[in-house]
């Protein structure tokens, strides 16, 4: 990648910024979605160097909307229609052979987003706030946790044993909650889907385990966990791998008994739960009802398929 | 994600019992989950197949014209079902929708609700000008004209009684408007007017005229044209005319295309087909309509239904699905006839005052003596919000409810946005001993009714969105 080009990019986008809030001269309100600017790109490469992820700057700014779209549309309506039914960048018009200016700028902004996402960390508030103890997997590092999926999918030796001393076993259902690829995706929905799931599964009559935290982890860190807990179904509420649309986006994945040697596809999943998805507490309302099905038929994912027939 | 690709589906009627003809439709709509394997279900009508097409009634009378004949549009309705094969209780979704100056018969309540609680599980009852002319531009073709070429689209549905105007522009409502514009406003044998309708003698006592004979009936079509020329214009000088029912033309857009559907246009379009049999001015006002210099400056398009429009928009358009994640207790449905009562939450998020003020509203509207009528609660504007907002949310609504409804009642509540199942599971959490009917996406723009129907397997329920305004 082009350094200064990016540095280029952004000092552009702060610049603008400056002038914008400057204009306005008010402060943007408390509401307002806010963007933090971290100095995640500027990370060394070095391999055998610890990376310095820490966050260099954590003061929130107002996000910035980069709006574009072809200069003179034929028909309007139809472009703004087509607009709203995706979140896809359609229509966005450009400037000879390369993208317009604001374009380029929203594309920077959303892959900033998500290094942002996959980079960046669950905050103790939120941890503490909802009473998830915190455990962490065999990885040692962010970068190794990126290089290094089979680590992440094994709990560290001291994380055993504050599972075991800490957590109900034999739960009917085992809510585990991990950063994944994007802690964002935690921070903004893991609280509600999780509010929401409870309620729906005590409704329902299920009776759930002591939750926690995983950091770093990855989908099959379940199996471990079931091997530790033995509850008959897991779910696990993870950040998803940053997109372009999206760097906040959670996935539930839902396994009854995992246990070492489960394989893939009696795991099943549902993605997009976000602000712009499914909304995060509709979500957990209808993940007690694939709970439901799943403790009914014992199994999931292709097996609860085939049973289901 | 276990419904992936399941297909299921479901038989709709719609009749149609207007002024001059009465005619009905069967139709087999296939649902199917089309979102992605790892997704939350999203369940929608992927196909509409017509299975059949009743021929076209005259609309049986009694005591003169002033009551429906009740015994005999039973008749024609099961001899319909079965001629097309079909078992009245295998009809699981549909609208009976009673148009033009049958509305105004003393019976029409009576008939289109005796008729939709018997010829069908979930047929519903509906009726009002403005729904008419919305259901007609949906039948004709005129609503997916609009969609197809972005175009602003008036379809103007003229039957026997009234013609009911709506207008779309790239799918679109703009708006609506009904005249006392017919065929059969004037009947005749052998050249002898033998029925007048009341607007038009309203308008020809404007004239000075006291009976109505043949050699008036020009300049009336004439008028009728004119009236029509006028309503499309948007014309508010409408206002005090007799051939007005209703509100003025409500659309601020430019008309630019016209399409003409029912009885009298297949007069327009098919003159063949078109034998004056009815012996009144039907045939006529086509032939006007046609010749019209002042119509000629629209754009023409010819619908794909004329005659079976309404009743075709009755069968495969009023039907809507609600969102896959709801959350219902299935022992109360299906309800019919729900009064709606609008909250609205304009900046996106809950509010006290506005739950407590419009819950207020709607006891004293619509279960003033506090007998325990039933009425759904229709939030809209709502953004996405946390659950504990949710929680706040419901807390209001039950607590406000408590004063209105009897406590034994279910609680109906439709939201525009999807946050129904964890809404119903926040109210159910309060009262969990009561039933709880919660359902989302569905918009409630053009109508003040709701009939819910019963769960179908693919776990959504068909809903239809109506009035129930008899004409006066």
């Amino acid at each position: 990648m082009d350094r200064t080009l990016i540095e280029k990019v952004t000092s552009m986008v702060l610049e603008e910024l400056k002038v914008e809030q400057h204009s306005a001269s008010v402060k943007p309100p408390a509401s307002m979605r806010m963007v933090k600017i971290y100095n995640n790109l500027n990370t060394k490469p070095t391999f055998g160097e610890v990376t310095d992820t820490t966050r260099s700057d954590e003061e929130a700014i107002e996000e910035p909307t980069f709006y574009s779209t072809v200069a003179s549309p034929k028909n309007k309506e139809k472009l703004l229609e087509n607009q709203e039914k995706t979140p896809a960048r359609i229509g966005i018009g450009r400037a000879g052979v390369r993208p317009k200016t604001n374009a380029l700028l929203k594309f920077r902004l959303d892959h900033a987003a998500a290094v942002d996402a996959v980079y960046g960390k669950v905050t103790e508030d939120l941890l503490s706030r909802m009473k998830w103890f915190s455990v962490q997997t065999s990885t040692e590092t962010q970068e190794e946790y990126i290089r290094r999926p089979d680590l992440g999918r094994k709990l560290n030796e001291d994380s055993k044993k504050l599972i075991e001393s800490q957590c109900e076993k034999n739960p009917q259902v085992q809510i585990v909650i991990s950063d994944g690829l994007s802690s964002e995706a935690i921070e903004q929905n893991a609280e509600d889907v999780y509010l929401s799931l409870s309620q729906s599964l005590n409704q329902l009559g299920f009776q759930t385990g002591t939750p926690f935290f995983v950091k770093n982890g990855r989908v099959a860190v379940m199996d471990e966990i079931g091997e530790l807990l033995q509850p008959d179904v897991i779910i696990l509420l993870i950040g998803e791998r940053p997109g372009l649309i999206s760097a906040e986006s959670l996935s539930a994945y839902i396994c009854y008994q995992p246990r070492k040697g489960t394989i893939e596809a009696d795991r099943m999943v549902v993605s997009n739960i976000h602000r712009g998805g499914i909304p995060p507490a509709e979500a957990g309302a209808y993940l007690g009802n694939v709970i439901k099905k799943v403790l009914t038929f014992k199994a999931s994912g292709v097996s609860l398929l085939q049973k289901e027939k | 994600m276990s419904r992936a690709n399941r297909k299921e589906t479901i038989i709709s009627a719609g009749i149609d019992i207007g002024t001059s003809t009465t005619k009905m439709i069967i139709s087999e709509f296939t649902l199917v989950n089309t979102a992605g394997v790892s997704h939350v279900p999203r369940i929608e009508i992927i196909d509409k197949v017509i299975l059949y097409r009743s021929p076209i009634f005259q609309t049986p009378l009694l005591d003169g014209g002033t009551h429906l004949n009740m015994p005999a549009i039973h008749e024609i309705v099961h001899g319909e079902y079965e001629k097309a094969g079909i078992a009245s209780s295998a009809i699981r979704t549909g609208a009976v929708i009673i148009t033009g100056e049958s509305a105004t018969k003393e019976n029409a309540a009576e008939m289109i609700h005796d008729l939709a609680s018997e010829a069908g599980e979930f047929l519903v009852a509906t009726a009002g000008p403005d729904l008419e002319g919305i259901i007609a531009a949906k039948g004709s073709g005129a609503y997916d004209y609009s969609i197809a070429t972005g175009q602003c689209v008036a379809n103007i549905d003229i039957g026997g009684g009234t013609a009911n105007l709506a207008v779309y522009k790239a799918g679109k409502l703009c708006g609506t408007c009904t005249l006392h514009v017919g065929g059969r406003l004037i009947q005749f044998q052998d050249n002898v007017v033998t029925h007048v309708s009341k607007p038009v003698m309203q308008w020809a006592r404007t004239r000075g005229i006291n009976n109505v004979d043949m050699a008036h009936v020009d300049a009336l079509l004439e008028e009728m044209v004119r009236t029509l020329v006028l309503a499309l214009q948007g014309s508010q000088e409408l206002q005090h005319h007799p051939f007005l029912l209703g509100h003025v033309p409500d659309w601020s857009d430019e008309v630019e295309v016209i399409m003409f559907s029912g009885g009298v246009s297949e007069c327009l379009y098919y003159s063949d087909r078109c034998d004056g049999h009815y012996n009144d001015i039907g045939v006529k006002l086509a032939q006007k309509l046609k010749e019209s210099p002042a119509l000629a400056r629209w754009q023409r398009v010819t619908p794909t239904e004329t005659v079976r429009a309404t009743v075709l928009g009755a069968g495969t358009q009023t039907t809507e699905i609600s969102g896959a994640t709801i959350q219902v207790s299935p022992d109360v449905l299906p309800l019919k006839n729900l009064p709606v009562h609008r909250f609205h939450f304009p900046n996106g998020q809950i509010d006290e005052q506005i739950v407590r003020k419009e819950m207020e509203q709607a006891g004293a509207l619509y279960d003033p003596l506090a007998e325990g009528n039933l009425f759904a609660l229709f939030l809209s504007g709502l953004g996405v919000l946390r659950f504990k907002d949710i929680q706040q949310l419901a807390v209001w609504l039950v607590d406000s409810l408590h004063h209105t409804v009897h406590d034994a009642l279910p609680i109906v509540i439709v939201v525009a946005n999807d946050l129904a199942k964890v809404l119903g599971q926040c109210i159910q959490a309060i009262v969990p001993h009561r039933p709880v009917i919660c359902i989302d996406q569905i918009s409630i723009d053009n109508g003040d009714y709701l009939d819910i129907g019963s769960m179908l397997q693919s776990e959504v329920v068909p809903v239809v969105v109506k009035t129930l305004a008899f004409h006066k």
